[in-house]
């Protein structure tokens, strides 16, 4: 192995400009998959750092108006989501549904200290909203379920409100604030990229509402469902529930307004990866350039080397280890010219990585190991297949040919 | 056949014709024996088919008919691989434009034939220097052949040839592109290492180099001349008298037999 890569080494530093200039199209080919290749990455990772298999598992169920007279009701009825639906999901859908909650919305409410005040959406919300919501802890805990159960009259403030109300650099947990009539405990402060809403346990906003069941939304948490299909199955079970209770036909899709999160974050994995299919396909092809161009060298080395191939094969060379010796060197060269591409692939994708901090949809665009991994073993096959052709033609060389002057 | 073992190679009614609009026929009904430890000379006029007769002894080329049986091996519409085997175990060639790969540099050269059969390169390479050294090329085996003169590059040549200790060298034209000094020097290389025992076959249409074999074999349109043996040594000829000869064979005629050949 070692002997035939010094053959190849030999061979390729006879004409190194030629060498050079035919891998410089294959070191480009690759450079431009690589960087390619990272964008992709960049913004299949801006969007898995927002939604992931896992948190996307909801279906989140908002109200409507029917569009279809059913059961002697005229159409154009509205529908709201109800506390009541919350039990009513949960029990006829058991198989699939691990849990429901719901939020309710007291619209905007005048938040006030003495130092100052806020108009701001206060909600009434369950404790999992930290996770599902994906909001960051400031300062102090989010609602809990003793919250829910006693229905205190805690609140989890946004930064921004926390630091009208209080001032910067100050710590509201375990202070008061005052709104509609009550006096809350600050239980904590939280942060997320647009959510400004301030929290308060549901139960404790429903009574403040006035008990009349309406809620503003349902967030139907789901388990053991994978496909596509399992998605839209359950989806159609929730409409069903909810068809019975609040008397709607259940192909009505009007009354009530599913967000099914789980099937939009498997159509958007399909759309990732057609857009890295189509990466790889425009990177190949760009790369299929390079790879005609070694073929083409390779070709002009074999004829050029015709007499050699000749005393090769007269001193006893059979004719695979001829073609074993052009693949090999056509691979060389790629695959050595074809790592060139990588590294400064790699090179500008990091500083791609380190110019977009902070723009959004485009979350770290380098390739991993995988990525170089795969991209070798196109390499290597680009390698074999540009050698290929000249290879054969090469073993055709007869023996005699090495008795032919030059 | 012939079970003699004394028999290096064997050539029974060789037939050769070149396809074409008018087949070329170059070999015609060629019956020839060469015995082993024989240094033989095949003379004849371009043309006259002693390169393909050079080819097919070779195993460079394929034969029509007849049959060849080179150390007891018959040599008869074999794959490429095993013409190539045998080509590398049997068969040492010295050509007249020397035909050394030129990005290789001497002891490269020599060693490439065991390359092919797979010897370690440390152990090839001590090998290629045992041979240049024999050659007296020690001081050369770094050298490239663009760096070497001509007798030279047709010692590394030798060393190559002999280096898989063949059991026949055939040389085309040795001494071809060399000045009588250096041919003197080639053929000098050739007698020793025939005295050593190996079998030696020079084509060549030098009268000169002819007269410095054991026998000579003239080929004449496709046939052999029928052949004498030299008995007694040749005496080495003048260099004023190979300038001359040359010229003469060159014209196409047959030399005709000098009172110092044997009948």
């Amino acid at each position: 192995m070692f002997d035939l890569f010094r053959e190849i080494f030999q061979a390729l530093s006879n004409n190194k400009t030629r060498t050079t200039l035919t891998g410089l199209a294959v070191a480009w080919g690759i450079f431009m998959l690589i960087v390619l290749l990272g964008m992709s990455r960049g913004v299949t990772n801006g969007f898995q750092s927002r939604m992931t298999a896992d948190n996307s598992r909801v279906i989140s169920v908002f109200g409507g108006f029917t569009s279809k007279p059913y059961k002697g009701y005229k159409e154009g009825r509205r529908i709201s989501p109800e506390d009541e639906d919350i039990k009513v999901i949960e029990r006829d859908n058991r198989s699939n549904v691990e849990r429901v909650t719901a939020t309710k919305s007291l619209d905007s409410a005048k938040l006030s200290t003495s130092k100052d005040y806020v108009s701001d959406e206060v909600q009434g919300d369950f404790p999992n909203r930290l996770k599902e919501g994906r909001i960051t802890m400031v300062n102090g805990r989010f609602l809990n379920q003793p919250d829910l159960d006693q229905e205190r009259k805690v609140i989890v403030l946004s930064t921004q409100s926390a630091e009208t109300l209080f001032g910067k650099n100050v710590n509201p947990v375990g202070r008061r604030v005052d709104a509609m009539g009550l006096s809350w405990l600050v239980i904590g402060v939280y942060r997320h990229d647009w959510d400004k809403s301030n929290y308060v346990p549901y139960t404790t906003a429903m009574r403040l509402s006035g008990n009349d069941g309406k809620v503003s939304d349902l967030t139907v948490k789901l388990y053991n469902v994978k496909s596509e299909a399992d998605g839209m199955a359950v989806e159609e079970d929730v409409r069903h529930s909810l068809s019975k209770v609040h008397e709607f036909s259940p192909d009505d899709d009007s009354a009530v307004h599913l967000w099914n999160r789980f099937v939009q974050y498997l159509t958007q994995m399909k759309a990732m990866g057609i857009l890295e299919m189509a990466v790889w396909v425009i990177g190949i092809f760009t790369l299929l350039s390079g790879i005609v161009g070694v073929s083409n060298i390779m070709f002009v080395s074999v004829r050029e080397r015709t007499h050699e191939i000749g005393i090769r094969r007269a001193i006893g060379a059979k004719p695979r280890s001829i073609l074993v010796q052009v693949v090999a060197e056509s691979v060389v060269i790629t695959t050595m010219f074809g790592y060139i591409g990588i590294v400064f692939g790699m090179m500008v994708t990091g500083l791609i990585d380190q110019l977009s901090k902070g723009v959004e949809f485009l979350e770290n665009p380098t390739v991993d190991l995988s990525i170089a991994v795969k991209v070798t073993v196109v390499l290597v096959i680009a390698g074999a297949l540009a050698g290929l052709f000249p290879a054969m033609k090469a073993t055709k060389v007869k023996p005699v040919e090495a008795l032919r002057d030059e | 056949m012939t079970n003699n073992s004394n028999i290096m190679i064997s050539l029974r009614d060789i037939n050769k014709t070149y396809p074409g609009a008018v087949p070329l026929h170059v070999l015609k009904d060629i019956n020839l024996e060469i015995e082993k430890g024989e240094l033989v000379s095949i003379m004849g006029a371009s043309g006259s088919g002693k390169s393909t007769l050079l080819n097919i002894l070779g195993i460079l080329d394929n034969y029509d008919t007849g049959e060849y049986i080179l150390n007891g091996v018959l040599v008869k519409n074999l794959s490429e691989n095993r013409a190539a085997e045998l080509r590398n175990r049997l068969i040492g060639f010295v050509f007249q434009s020397f035909n050394l790969i030129n990005y290789k540099n001497a002891i490269e050269n020599v060693a490439l034939p065991l390359f092919y059969q797979g010897v370690s390169r440390r152990k090839r390479n001590k090998m290629a220097m045992e041979q240049l050294d024999r050659m007296g090329l020690a001081d050369r085996a770094h050298h490239l052949p663009g760096e070497m003169s001509g007798g030279q590059k047709q010692r590394v040549a030798i060393a190559r040839a002999i280096i898989t200790n063949p059991s026949i060298i055939l040389a085309d034209e040795p001494t071809g592109a060399l000045d009588s000094k250096t041919s003197h020097d080639v053929m000098n290389t050739f007698r020793e290492l025939n005295n050593e025992g190996m079998t030696i076959l020079i084509v060549t249409h030098d009268p000169g180099v002819g007269e410095q074999t054991n026998r000579i074999i003239r080929i004449s349109d496709g046939m052999i001349v029928p052949d004498k043996k030299i008995v007694s040594a040749p005496l080495a000829v003048p260099e004023n008298e190979s300038l001359i000869v040359p010229g003469f064979a060159d014209s196409g005629l047959v030399i005709p037999e000098t009172p110092r050949i044997d009948v």
